[in-house]
């Protein structure tokens, strides 16, 4: 099943969301941007693969911004 | 450029060619001696498959090892069992015997087929993981040395099948095993507030705690426990580094029996707990191999033919099963956490 | 370094099992970081507790699972376990190996990282132990051009894996090397980019003696089974006869349904076919002469998972009987509305058995479109309260 590509707008909208925490679920920027998840889960897609944005495990898996959380002290 | 998402490589490549002509035709098996499985086809080709212990641990030293007998013995062709065994796939019989003399001629033992005891699936523990109540690999290693006669002889009334999981998130399933080692705690997680507060979520944390026992403390910005409710699982220091649970003068070994995974004659059960805590001792746990042997012990010289540990027990019932053991019965066996309610006795029949 | 003392290791180097201790040893002599884990690991043993921290901030590029980040808390006194990260690599179906394949492996391995492996971890994976954040890279691009790729890891699907089936086992009633295969390669995003509530996994057994223990270890287990009647030879019942087996005894008296006749005159046994309910229990026994059926297939179930927190939960049935053909569509196709709903409905690390306990069967079989059938329980509810639908009363 080919999912095809992102929609620009919503991938702008995942980044200008994450601009403003420090990370969140994707359950949770779907809610905050009004878009469905699944728009979102493929947006965050291609954000990691163009190095924008990163997958963090801690407790549950989160999405944010590339490189604006560290490794644990 | 690395490809993405191209998924593991296929498994037809690294078939030998019997199972390749052979494929979903095949008609029988027989075990002809402890550590062979022989398949027979329907066009009658024989496959050998030596099964072999590893500690599961292994250095790429120890792979190659076995590349070099796989090359050697069996045209470079090997598997792994759902319990990290090794199988050696021999097509050609005259090599089998050689095969075996090689590998004991390293160490490495032959056997878990059949009824015997089989390789013990475990997970990290100290090795590996930040959450462990006890190690992994040490105990696994003290029990296998101990009850190494089971594993390269078929002398079990049944399939003997153990587990060990360092702590209970239980990586390793070890709930419906016949016999199963869980490290567990024994006190309440003492919270370090400075790192609860750093990067903690505290309705996470305190939605985590499966007893209710953690609540937000807005003075500190951190939380809680509540020592009475807190039944020590640890699932708050998953959720938060801040919520020390590790308690080397209580951390220990708890034992469970009678699981089972298989639908053969009666439905796959959970491992009931039979000793509640054993002291962590390493290197060598002597507690906890003791009590493991002596439970195969009576195990073994009270079931009947093809029963397993669980059907044993609920065959002769569990209140035989402690007076046949010698394991002392205390409330800490009656169970008092969610589903307790289903293990109490609603009948007044029953055996003294 | 070598002159550092590990005596309680020592210890577990004695006995005749093979022992990991040795095998870490090996590493050590060609690896700093593996010589610092034995270092680590004594004191742990003198300690009796463990020093890893929390870790997971570390990845391949496009990819949100298949490494797990481990920091020691230690680093100072031993430096290079400072990083110490976990790679998973999808295994191939059943676990098959040439020696290449697993050569290439160590070579790449040796290159990279600590030599360490586990074969395999209890998902399935096989588990690389021990490498730096800079290493994860470079050490993927040379794994993936040598044709192998990531497993799973935080809150996705993990790599689903599958018993040996029809490559070497007379009972596989479905091609699970197969099945396993193509829905792992189905569901690479679902793989590789979590985006769950919490983990799901899959695992594959082509009969109900389910050798990969999916009922207890995966959230979604597929189970072979027939919906026909068990195939009996008679000609080789009269050949276990002559062996001397008890037929009496050790087969018919245990069929939990007592679903089996044996004739003592004409040495024939027989099955009350719609008596039996495909435990294996006799196959296991006569497997020269008991055949499963031939109308082949799978029981789905679904819920399986270990007792963090709500106790441990068994796999459960969801579909009694699907047929596992035609590209496994109608699989995909429920495992896409089961996760739908769970995505929907499941709070932050709640398996999906433990949101279907949460909220009912009842909501979770309307709203996913499952019939509900007598093969899902024991036996019905022993209590009258029910949650009426608004369209069932009388208004
Ligand atoms: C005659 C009947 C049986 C046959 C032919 C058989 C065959 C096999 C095979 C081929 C494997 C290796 C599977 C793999 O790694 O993918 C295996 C493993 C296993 N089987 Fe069976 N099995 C039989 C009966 C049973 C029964 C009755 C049980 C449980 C009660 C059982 C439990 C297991 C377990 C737990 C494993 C993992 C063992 C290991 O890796 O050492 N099997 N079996
Ligand atoms: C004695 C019997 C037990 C057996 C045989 C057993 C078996 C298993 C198995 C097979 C798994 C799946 C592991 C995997 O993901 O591959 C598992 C997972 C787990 N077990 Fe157990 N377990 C037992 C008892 C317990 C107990 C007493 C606890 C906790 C109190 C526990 C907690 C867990 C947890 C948290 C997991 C992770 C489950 C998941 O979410 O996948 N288990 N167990
Ligand atoms: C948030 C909680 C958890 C964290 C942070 C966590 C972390 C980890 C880590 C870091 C590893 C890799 C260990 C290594 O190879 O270095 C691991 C392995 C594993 N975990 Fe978890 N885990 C968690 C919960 C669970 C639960 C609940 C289960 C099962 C129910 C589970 C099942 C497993 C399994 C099956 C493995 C593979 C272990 C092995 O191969 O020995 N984990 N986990
Ligand atoms: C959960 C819901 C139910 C409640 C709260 C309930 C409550 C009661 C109570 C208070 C009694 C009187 C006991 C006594 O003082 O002697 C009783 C008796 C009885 N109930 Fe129920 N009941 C429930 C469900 C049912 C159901 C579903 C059935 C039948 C299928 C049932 C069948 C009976 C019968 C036959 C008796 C008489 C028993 C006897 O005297 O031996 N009850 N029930
Ligand atoms: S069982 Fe617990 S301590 Fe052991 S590897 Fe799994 S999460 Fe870590
Ligand atoms: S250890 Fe378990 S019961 Fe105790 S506070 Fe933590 S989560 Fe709650
Ligand atoms: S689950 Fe059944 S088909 Fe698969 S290996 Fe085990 S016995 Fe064979
Ligand atoms: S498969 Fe099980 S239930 Fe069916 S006849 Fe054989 S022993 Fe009886």
């Amino acid at each position: 099943m080919e999912k095809g590509p992102a929609s620009p707008e919503i991938k702008e909208k995942v980044l200008a969301y994450l601009a403003t925490v420090e990370k969140a679920k994707s359950k949770e920027i779907a809610a905050a941007i009004g878009e469905k998840k699944a728009d979102v889960d493929l947006a965050v897609k291609e954000l990691a693969f163009e190095d924008k944005v990163e997958y963090l495990y801690i407790t549950t898996t989160f999405v944010a911004l590339k490189g604006k959380v560290g490794a644990p002290q | 450029m690395p490809r993405i998402d191209a998924g593991p490589p296929h498994y037809k490549e690294m078939l030998p060619p019997i199972i390749l002509e052979n494929y979903g035709k095949w008609r029988y098996h027989v075990i002809p001696r402890p550590g062979v499985l022989k398949h027979v086809a329907e066009n009658g080709a024989e496959l050998y498959s030596v099964r072999a212990g590893s500690p599961r641990l292994v250095s790429i030293d120890f792979i190659r090892d076995m590349c070099a007998l796989a090359d050697e013995y069996c045209d470079g062709f090997l598997r792994f069992t759902s319990r990290n065994n090794i199988e050696f796939l021999v097509s050609d019989a005259g090599k089998v015997e050689p095969l075996i003399s090689a590998l004991e001629a390293k160490g490495i033992p032959v056997g878990g087929t059949g009824n015997s005891l089989s390789n013990i699936v475990h997970t990290q523990g100290w090795v590996h993981c930040h959450t462990p109540a006890t190690d992994a690999s040490g105990i696994v290693k003290a029990v296998m040395d101990d009850l190494h006669e089971y594993f390269t002889d078929m002398k079990l009334p049944a399939k003997l099948k153990v587990a060990m999981a360092c702590c209970l998130n239980m990586c390793g399933a070890a709930h419906c095993s016949d016999i199963a080692m869980v490290g567990v705690h024994r006190t309440p997680p003492r919270v370090n507030d400075e790192k609860v507060q750093k990067g903690t979520e505290i309705p996470s944390l305190v939605a985590s705690c499966p007893t209710g026992a953690i609540r937000p403390n807005p003075k500190t910005k951190s939380v809680v426990v509540n020592e009475e409710k807190c039944m020590y699982c640890g699932n708050c220091y998953t959720m938060s580094p801040g919520m020390e649970i590790a308690d080397p003068k209580n951390d220990g070994v708890a034992i469970l029996i009678g699981g089972k995974t298989s639908n053969a004659r009666t439905a796959p059960s959970f491992s009931r707990m039979v000793i509640p805590f054993l002291p962590n001792n390493p290197p060598r746990w002597p507690e906890v191999t003791e009590a493991v042997r002596h439970i195969v012990e009576v195990y073994a010289s009270n079931a009947r033919q093809g029963e397993r540990l669980g059907e044993w027990v609920e065959r002769i019932g569990w209140e035989k099963f402690f007076i046949l053991t010698g394991i002392e019965f205390t409330d800490k066996h009656i169970d008092d956490y969610i589903f307790s309610r289903e293990t109490f006795r609603t009948s007044a029949a029953f055996k003294f | 370094m070598s002159e550092k003392k590990t005596p309680q290791l020592d210890e577990l180097e004695k006995g005749q099992w093979p022992s990991f201790v040795t095998e870490i040893r090996k590493a050590a002599a060609k690896n700093p970081a593996a010589e610092d884990l034995l270092g680590l690991l004594e004191r742990s043993y003198e300690e009796k507790k463990g020093h890893w921290k929390h870790g997971g901030i570390v990845g391949v590029k496009g990819y949100g699972g298949g490494v797990i980040g481990r920091y020691t808390d230690l680093p100072e006194e031993y430096p290079n376990l400072a990083e110490f990260h976990t790679i998973r690599l999808n295994q191939p179906s059943g676990w098959f190996y040439t020696t290449k394949s697993l050569r290439t492996i160590c070579d790449i391995w040796e290159k990279y990282g600590s030599g360490l492996t586990n074969l395999h971890g209890s998902t399935g994976d096989i588990i690389l132990l021990g490498t730096t954040t800079e290493n994860i890279q470079p050490a993927f691009d040379e794994f993936s051009d040598a044709g192998f790729d990531l497993g799973g890891s935080g809150s996705d699907l993990r790599t689903p894996s599958c018993c040996v089936g029809p490559a070497r086992c007379e009972h596989a009633c479905y091609d699970t090397l197969d099945a396993c295969h193509n829905i792992t390669n189905e569901f690479q995003d679902e793989l590789h980019r979590p985006m769950w509530p919490y983990k799901f996994k899959i695992k594959f057994s082509g009969c109900a003696n389910d050798c990969t223990a999916s009922i207890a270890r995966s959230d979604c287990s597929i189970i072979g089974t027939w919906r026909d009647t068990l195939r009996i030879d008679q000609d080789a019942v009269k050949a276990y006869v002559q062996e001397g087996l008890d037929i009496q005894g050790a087969v018919c008296d245990k069929c939990p349904t007592r679903a089996l006749k044996f004739d003592y005159k004409k040495n024939e046994l027989n099955v009350i076919a719609e008596e039996c309910t495909r435990c294996m229990h006799c196959i296991n026994v006569m497997p020269k002469a008991i055949r499963p059926g031939q109308e082949k297939g799978a029981t789905i179930l679904l819920g399986g998972k270990s007792t963090i927190v709500q106790s441990a939960f068994m796999a459960w049935v969801i579909v009694p009987f699907m047929k596992m053909e035609d590209d496994y569509e109608e699989l995909k196709d429920l495992l896409r509305r089961i996760w739908e709903w769970w995505d929907e409905n499941g709070k932050t690390r709640e398996r999906i058995g433990e949101t279907i306990y949460r909220l009912g069967m009842g909501k979770f079989l309307r709203e996913v479109g499952l019939p509900p059938v007598p093969q899902m329980v024991f036996r019905p509810r022993a209590n009258p309260y029910v949650f009426w639908q608004q369209d069932e009363i009388n208004k």
